[in-house]
């Protein structure tokens, strides 16, 4: 590995404000409502229909898309990504600065922020915060546990604190919205047994966000009521009910009959098609960064041989996947990183449906060949048709193959097991935060074995780019480490890339003002408004 | 007495019964490839990560050690704390079970005022028109799959019609709970709004989940009445002159019942524990989508928690059809 001698190209890097004072005011323009949309259409609510169920209510419990409309809207972090593509906005933090050596972060917190409460937000919130996401190791806690030993947070005063690193990580800055800032006082005044006041507030709020938990059942949802308090100035609906509502036709015919203003975009194309002709809706568009792929075990003969690799890269039908399975709804991704991130390089032809050709790879394989088994996810009917549509292509080609269905907590356990593993398997990667290291580094690092990388690819040179582009803040200097990681593993046919989403966001016609980010999902409520 | 002794002698098998129970699930659900310490841990996990969350949820203990520690917390009160909320597992599901039961209930009680008259008159106008067109409705409300039978309703009364609600147990968040039952804290907060539509929410999802209990108990009263009716002693009291409508009424209703009784009984049990398709689609907050839930995400306390009601549930039910049926035949009861 060479992360020893980055962390020392990391050194040299000079200190900078990367938001810096000043912005604050610039800041409440960029993220804050517009001055006329503030002033009409306050009030209203907005009844969301949710396809998972909200457990909790705890911040720090939860990590997954499906549930991040609680953390959104009752809880503030210390930056926040905005709109499309995503942008890295002050939000608690008004400012923050990084040591020459890449390893000390120091943010410098707004003024006056307030607890739902009414107590101030302070530094040691944000400290006893990033203690407790290491202490209860949920949530978010891998994306911090190898950076940061609990203990080394530090409130330097009352409005400053400083996160010290184990290496320089570039990627910091873009995960620390995840650090939800929770009212430590309240909630250490609801501890029991040292639990960190997990049971307390998996039911009540300690938050800061633009609204204020009213009512929680985790059969049904959340109830939540504008903060007028909150520092970016009250938000623009009076109430918001996010209702788990398991069935996808009754989110679509609850959203037709008007009992629901929103739902969320998982659902089959033939139920976004069905929304689009309704002369209410309003299904938004955008591109989005969630790419499909499918892993190649590369630990296993005959995918430990390129040849053979690159020969089911070309058994999988991509235009009739895309254009007849889909519908059109997805655009070809024919390398790691989503077409629309920086450091995606445009100049990847990738890989075609090829028949011919597969079988020109298959005579040049030297590994032994045997029947591959070909996984899917039960409950995910993508995941189940793509490797049944691959099938098609491997048979046609000569290569044996069996399909397997699995549910993800089998699916999730098998992957961190090279022994388990599927020789392949279909699935997705979100966008957890909007940096090409969320793609480029889970599924190609060696060190992200039996974590990230289900395919159990190894390739020095993309462990040397990546451990290069993680030292190095510059973002100039980043993206062609990442455009030629992305080739390298295009050429080693390292997984079959396949598809970026876009996101279908169903709302009734009346509502306004949707903030569209592919971390969040649009589901940030302070900027909607019903007309 | 006789009851009494009914009641301590099944409440006795109670104890055994729920141990096999668990046993069972307990061992069923850990051969399964499933981490939950990987769940918890999320997509992004290391391996160093899991190991800790297993370690901390005692998952890397021997599973018969695991068993026992989890029989010892039951017997003191505590089913555990979920593995995915963090939360106890009893509060979890007494905050779902009033759905679910009030749905059960209520979907049983209409089955049996339906079915029980449409038996007796079936049976009595045995071969007729009527007999052949019950027997055609009673089938295909066996065979129809609720699933479809529930979204036909969806789209019929509340989409087209309109006359229905879609979904959900009330409209927006309902009475504050005392009891969980919508119906009763309505009453007891003296809000009949609250009380009506409640009702009417329940029209859709317990007209779904009383259609296949209704035929099955058209069927069986059928059967019953019929067996009693060709007994000598309603030959006897024919004979005797008694009015036809007091022999059918009284004499042979309370015979065929004792079988459609029985029925009753294993017919709530598995709306209890199988109203999960009529719960996810009617969006009804109850136990059923929480078993689901919860062993998807591998939460073995969940699991187990529901099987401990569901099982206690059903022995309970059992024991009511058992002092039912020992009320409407004392010889039941010898």
């Amino acid at each position: 590995m060479g992360d020893q001698s980055e962390t020392a190209t990391a050194a040299g890097m000079r200190r900078r404000d990367v938001l810096r004072a000043g912005v604050a005011g610039a800041a409440m323009g960029a993220v804050g409502l517009p001055a006329a949309a503030q002033a009409q259409g306050r009030g209203g609510r907005i009844a969301f229909a949710n396809g998972s169920a909200f457990d909790t209510m705890d911040p720090h419990a939860t990590f997954d898309v499906g549930r991040v409309a609680y953390r959104l809207n009752l809880y503030d972090g210390l930056l926040r990504w905005l709109d499309n593509p995503p942008k890295l906005e002050p939000w608690l933090a008004e400012s923050y600065t990084v040591s020459e050596d890449g390893k000390q972060y120091v943010f410098k917190l707004r003024q006056g922020v307030k607890f739902h409460d009414g107590t101030d937000l302070t530094a040691e919130d944000v400290v006893y915060s990033m203690e407790r996401i290491l202490a209860v190791k949920k949530g978010a806690y891998p994306l911090f546990a190898t950076l940061i030993d609990p203990g080394t947070t530090k409130a330097r005063d009352r409005l400053t604190v400083e996160f010290n690193l184990k290496e320089a990580s570039a990627i910091f800055a873009a995960t620390t919205h995840d650090i939800y800032v929770v009212n430590s006082a309240l909630v250490k005044r609801n501890e029991r047994n040292g639990d960190w006041g997990q049971e307390w507030i998996s039911r009540n709020d300690a938050g800061s966000g633009s609204y204020i938990l009213r009512r929680f059942d985790p059969a049904r949802g959340f109830l939540a009521q504008r903060f007028d308090g909150h520092f970016l100035g009250a938000a623009g609906l009076q109430e918001i009910d996010f209702r788990y509502v398991a069935e996808v036709n009754s989110r679509v015919l609850g959203l037709i009959r008007g009992d629901f203003q929103g739902t969320d975009p998982y659902m089959p194309q033939d139920q976004i098609t069905r929304l689009q002709g309704d002369p209410n809706m309003n299904v938004m568009e955008a591109e989005s960064t969630r790419l499909f792929y499918a892993t190649m075990h590369h630990k296993r003969p005959p995918f430990t041989d390129v040849n053979f690799r690159k020969a089911v890269c070309h058994c999988f039908d991509y235009d009739g996947w895309i254009n007849n399975i889909l519908s059109g709804s997805v655009v070809r991704n024919t390398q790691v990183i989503p077409n629309p991130m920086w450091g995606a390089p445009k100049d990847v032809a990738g890989y075609n449906f090829d028949i011919d050709k597969a079988k020109w790879y298959l005579q040049r394989v030297q590994a032994p060949m045997r029947e591959i088994v070909v996984a899917g996810m039960v409950g995910y009917e993508q995941s189940m048709q793509a490797a049944a549509l691959l099938q098609n292509g491997l048979t046609r080609a000569g290569i044996q193959s069996r399909l397997v269905n699995e549910p993800w907590p089998v699916v999730s356990n098998k992957m961190r097991d090279p022994e388990q593993m599927y020789d392949m398997l279909f699935l997705w990667r979100s966008t957890y935060y909007a940096d090409p290291h969320n793609w480029a580094g889970e599924l190609l690092a060696t060190n992200r074995h039996r974590g990230g990388n289900a395919s159990y690819y190894s390739n020095p040179e993309v462990d040397r780019l990546l451990a290069e582009a993680l030292a190095n803040a510059d973002q100039a200097k980043r993206a062609p480490l990442y455009e030629q990681i992305a080739r390298i593993s295009s050429e080693d046919a390292a997984c079959v890339f396949i598809h970026n989403t876009k996101w279908y966001g169903p709302f009734r016609k009346n509502v306004q003002g949707v903030r569209f980010c592919p971390i969040g999902d649009g589901q940030e409520m302070r900027w909607l408004r019903i007309t | 007495m006789k009851i009494l002794v009914l009641v301590l002698g099944r409440l006795a098998w109670f104890v055994p019964t729920i141990i096999g129970l668990l046993a069972i699930v307990f061992f069923i659900s850990h051969v399964i490839p499933a981490d939950p310490a990987a769940f918890v841990a999320g997509e992004n996990a290391t391996p160093e990560t899991i190991a800790v969350i297993r370690e901390r949820l005692g998952l890397d203990k021997p599973l018969h050690i695991q068993f026992w520690h989890y029989l010892v917390s039951i017997l003191q009160g505590d089913m555990g704390r979920s593995i995915y909320t963090g939360r106890p597992v009893s509060e979890d599901l007494l905050s779902r079970l009033p759905a679910t039961l009030e749905l059960a209930i209520a979907a049983i009680i209409v089955a049996s005022i339906i079915g029980i008259p449409l038996g007796v008159v079936s049976a009595l106008r045995r071969n007729s028109w009527l007999d052949h067109g019950l027997r055609v409705v009673t089938i295909a409300g066996l065979a129809i799959a609720s699933f479809w039978f529930a979204i036909l309703l969806q789209l019929f009364f509340s989409m087209r019609l309109g006359i229905t609600p879609l979904h959900g147990r009330v409209e927006g968040w309902g009475p504050e709970p005392i009891t969980g039952f919508y119906t009763i804290d309505a009453v007891i907060w003296q809000d009949p709004e609250i009380l009506l539509d409640a009702l009417r929410h329940m029209i859709l999802p317990v007209a779904t989940l009383a259609l296949p209990a209704t035929a099955t108990i058209v069927r069986f009263t059928r059967a019953g009445v019929l067996n009693a009716l060709q007994s000598n002693y309603v030959l006897y009291e024919t004979a005797m002159g008694y009015p036809r409508r007091l022999v059918v009424w009284k004499y042979v209703l309370r015979n065929a019942l004792i079988g459609t009784v029985t029925q009753i009984g294993l017919i709530f049990g598995l709306l209890l524990a199988g109203a999960v398709v009529v719960e996810a689609v009617f969006d009804w907050p109850g136990l059923g989508l929480f078993a689901v839930n919860s062993i998807l995400s591998s939460d073995y306390n969940a699991v187990m928690g529901f099987t401990l009601i569901a099982g206690a549930m059903f022995i309970v039910v059992n024991l009511i059809v058992d002092i039912l049926q020992g009320m409407i035949d004392p010889r039941e009861t010898r």
